[in-house]
């Protein structure tokens, strides 16, 4: 029965339809994971979410850690005890877990040891779009890099094998449009070997003094030169030389797809030498050289930085090539490639004839920009942290014309739904860098700046990165106010269980950590709790913290609203939208558009009205209407 | 290119737009159909636009569909279909709910929102079809208004260009709503329904 079908069955051959990180969970369960951790971060956290739903099932250790470093030490202690073990993150975790993954390499690995990466080209969901095969490099760490879902799941299987046999951890870069790409993935074998863990002492291999260091770096040299003379092997790695090709195309990751499909449009099958490359570092070098002794120019097709083009050329000049070899020269650095940008750079490079106009799609596009809505993403309507920047915002500029003529009070922010406070009305948001960065940044501005200065973060960022920047600021007496947006969610990501939530990534009930006895714990004076819902209390308090003098720190607390309307539903009660009785409402103030920008409140023919399909009823905006014009049950429309 | 098709669908974040395409690709792969897809989550879809791909058949390898090639696009919410409008060509299809959702940029005046003539008049230049449908009323009438985008799955059944046989699809439906089996597949019989009617005229 196909529906029976699970991300656990075993059953190979089968086909299922899976979303890429499902896949990648599926073949971390194939490849024999027995612990695996992750902090939450698009485009990676479903590999985790997978793990965690049959962990129970299939006997596996399943964490959500309090951040990246800790998940890669988890599964590094796993690996080094003769565990397989797994570890994901999205990019910009991997410079959170940096100072463990530089010396883990020197390590090696016992059990197998995989870092799964998942990178997001046009930075769809991430504050940059850093190419990871840097650090790779820098790590002296193999990386896989699949070009369809079906190959991230075999390649996530093998990565283990791979690890063992070298001895040294493995990479697999994932991007947006593989993690979140959809596909029928044929199934494998899954190994059901249960090892249980076992910790041999020993220095000379696990203490990193000087000494350790420098016994280990040569070890770890010698396993890279192993990996790189056997990736010449990799079934990921495929060279096929056309008869007579002028061209080659080096092709990594995902973009083996467009080019395969840019080729096809072209009618360039079989007329160009084509390279596969499913380890960019490192690098294929024979493979390589066996395609440039072949081509009088070499087209690298890979997303973000020109790494693997770099890589090549420095070849080329070893081996006294003269082969022209182009890359970022005719493809962006920044963004993902699509079959479009590919056709062109190979249609310039063979001087063929495009298979569509494209100058006519962008000029229809030109034409109807002028049309097209500006739908920047926005915090959902009813969500508490509109309610929180409000009084933020109120109670901090109140505060600040005590400063003096024109001070502006400032807002260092963070990373999460409450991102989205930046844009108007809200504009509560000055800074976004990184994950604490919010109350890193403000303990910096304390000694600089003469301004009221009220840093905020998520509860679940608040465990991440926001402790040691808390500490700071009580040790190094910044006069700041610290707030923690907790809505009991790691709502961006898919509402993450995290430490504040009390449950553990399998449904355990746990510890249940507060922020506020954090704060307490680490010596904040001035700690308090408040519903941002309770508008009037909720600014009175900010503006206590804010005038007392030394750190201080308020914890906004009321449950993401996507949650509460799941629970409603579940429970079945009715959602109540409130309605804009029109007698009382002054057209021209538009005070609660002005104010809050929730997309539920709409000006349709010069009045202000609700969308109840969109209201969830949280009664802000009837807390802030002047004229009281904001009352509770649907708008009568006829 | 070799045989393919090419399904965008485009909508704002909490219409159920994602949920769409896996209902297809799962109704596709039940089928023994090849298939490639793709969409953004996080960030993106609060309350942003949203798109979402499926590609079907033996020719499709990466997970994007190339500018100018879409053969069937489905609008969740007209202006959004706009938005697409360069993946549409004269061989395509667009099938629109004729719901506004109104962004509070417009609100604040900060930005246009087209009329519906202004929009379909361009959707009509780029496209070969377009069909229109109140895909929300639909949806009440079968009794979950959260259920317009069974409505216009069951749309795209109607346009008969679908390789997915429709009762794998009616099948996929009743596996993923056990409990609203009865209000989705009335959903998706008014969607297709719906297409069929407005395809005659």
């Amino acid at each position: 029965m196909e529906q029976l079908l699970s991300i656990a069955s075993d059953a190979p051959g089968k086909r299922l339809f899976l979303m890429g990180n499902e896949a990648i969970a599926r073949g971390a369960i194939e490849g024999g994971v027995q612990v695996a951790a992750a902090y939450p971060g698009t485009p990676s956290s479903e590999i985790m979410e997978t793990l965690a739903s049959v962990a129970k099932e299939l006997g596996l250790y399943v964490e959500w850690s309090t951040n990246e470093k800790v998940a890669f030490e988890v599964a590094l202690a796993a690996s080094v005890s003769g565990v397989r073990a797994l570890a994901s993150m999205k990019h910009v975790g991997v410079n959170v877990a940096h100072d463990a993954i530089v010396t883990a390499s020197h390590i090696g690995a016992k059990g197998g040891l995989v870092l799964v990466e998942a990178e997001d080209p046009w930075m769809w969901s991430s504050q940059n779009e850093q190419d990871n095969r840097h650090i790779a490099e820098q790590a002296y760490l193999p990386v896989l890099e699949p070009s369809s879902v079906q190959e991230a799941k075999d390649m996530m299987a093998q990565a283990f094998q791979l690890s063992e046999e070298f001895a040294h951890p493995f990479i697999v870069r994932s991007v947006t449009r593989i993690g979140h790409a959809r596909s029928d993935v044929v199934l494998g074998q899954i190994t059901k070997e249960r090892r249980g863990g076992s910790f041999r002492k020993d220095p000379s291999w696990l203490v990193y003094t000087p000494a350790g260091a420098r016994r280990n770096k040569p070890l770890m040299l010698q396993r890279f030169e192993a990996i790189k003379r056997a990736s010449n092997g990799f079934p990921y790695n495929q060279l096929s030389l056309a008869k007579g090709a002028e061209l080659g195309i080096v092709a990594c990751g995902l973009s083996y797809s467009y080019t395969l499909e840019a080729l096809e449009w072209l009618g360039l099958e079989g007329k160009v030498s084509l390279l596969k490359i499913g380890t960019p570092y490192p690098l294929p070098e024979e493979l390589v050289k066996e395609l440039l002794n072949s081509v009088k120019e070499a087209l690298v097709v890979e997303e973000l930085d020109p790494f693997v083009e770099l890589h090549l050329k420095a070849l080329a000049h070893e081996a006294g090539l003269s082969t022209k070899i182009h890359g970022k020269d005719l493809l962006p650095r920044i963004g993902e490639l699509s079959t479009r940008k590919v056709t062109e750079a190979i249609a310039k490079l063979t001087h063929s004839k495009l298979p569509l106009d494209f100058s006519k799609l962008d000029k229809l596009k030109e034409e109807v920009a002028p049309l097209v809505p500006l739908r920047p993403p926005a915090l959902c309507p009813g969500c508490p942290h509109r309610a929180s920047f409000y009084a933020i915002t109120t109670a901090a500029r109140r505060v600040a014309r005590d400063y003096g003529e024109g001070v502006q009070p400032i807002y260092p922010g963070d990373i999460g739904c409450y991102t989205l406070g930046y844009t108007p009305p809200l504009e509560a948001v000055d800074t976004t860098i990184c994950m604490g960065g919010s109350f890193g940044m403000a303990n910096g501005l304390a000694h600089v700046v003469k301004a009221p200065i009220v840093a905020h973060l998520g509860d679940s960022t608040f465990f991440h990165a926001g402790i040691p920047p808390l500490i700071n600021a009580v040790y190094n007496k910044a006069n700041i106010t610290m707030v923690v947006l907790d809505n009991s969610a790691t709502a961006m990501t898919g509402f993450q269980p995290h430490p504040g939530t009390g449950y553990t990534a399998v449904g355990d009930k746990t510890t249940q950590l507060r922020p506020e006895e954090v704060a307490r714990g680490c010596g904040v004076q001035f700690v308090e709790v408040v519903d941002p819902l309770e508008v009037e209390k909720a600014i009175a308090t900010v503006e206590r913290a804010i005038r007392f003098e030394g750190p201080s720190l308020v914890v906004f607390r009321r449950l993401c609203t996507t949650l509460e309307l799941r629970e409603k539903r579940e429970k079945g009660e009715k959602i109540i939208p409130y309605r804009v009785d029109e007698e009382k409402c002054q057209i021209k103030c538009n005070a609660c558009i002005k104010l809050l920008g929730c997309p539920a409140l709409i000006r349709v023919g010069g009045k202000t009205t609700i969308d109840a399909s969109l209201c969830t009823g949280c009664g802000l905006c009837a807390q802030i209407c002047p004229y009281n014009a904001i009352v509770i049950g649907e708008q009568d429309n006829g | 290119m070799a045989e393919e098709l090419n399904i965008l669908i485009t909508g704002v974040g909490g219409q159920g737009v994602i949920l769409m395409s896996e209902l297809l690709g799962k109704a596709a792969v039940d089928d023994g159909l090849k298939v490639r897809g793709s969409e953004i989550l996080g960030m993106a879809v609060r309350g942003g636009a949203v798109v979402s791909i499926i590609r079907i058949g033996q020719g499709v390898f990466g997970p994007l569909i190339p500018e100018g090639k879409c053969d069937v696009l489905v609008g969740m919410e007209f202006a959004e279909a706009l938005r697409n409008i360069a993946y549409l060509s004269k061989s395509s299809l667009a099938v629109i709910n004729s719901r506004k959702i109104i962004p509070y940029t417009v609100s604040l005046g900060l930005s246009p929102y087209p009329s519906y003539e202004q929009a379909l008049g361009k959707l009509r230049q780029a496209a070969g079809e377009v069909v229109v449908i109140d895909g929300d009323r639909l949806a009440r009438q079968a009794g979950g208004s959260l259920s317009t985008n069974i409505v216009m799955l069951g749309a795209l059944f109607g346009t008969q260009r679908l390789p997915i046989k429709t009762d794998t699809m009616r099948g996929t439906i009743k596996r993923r709503f056990p409990k609203q089996a009865k209000i989705n597949l009335k959903a998706f019989e008014l969607g297709y329904q719906a297409c069929q009617w407005k395809g005659a005229t």
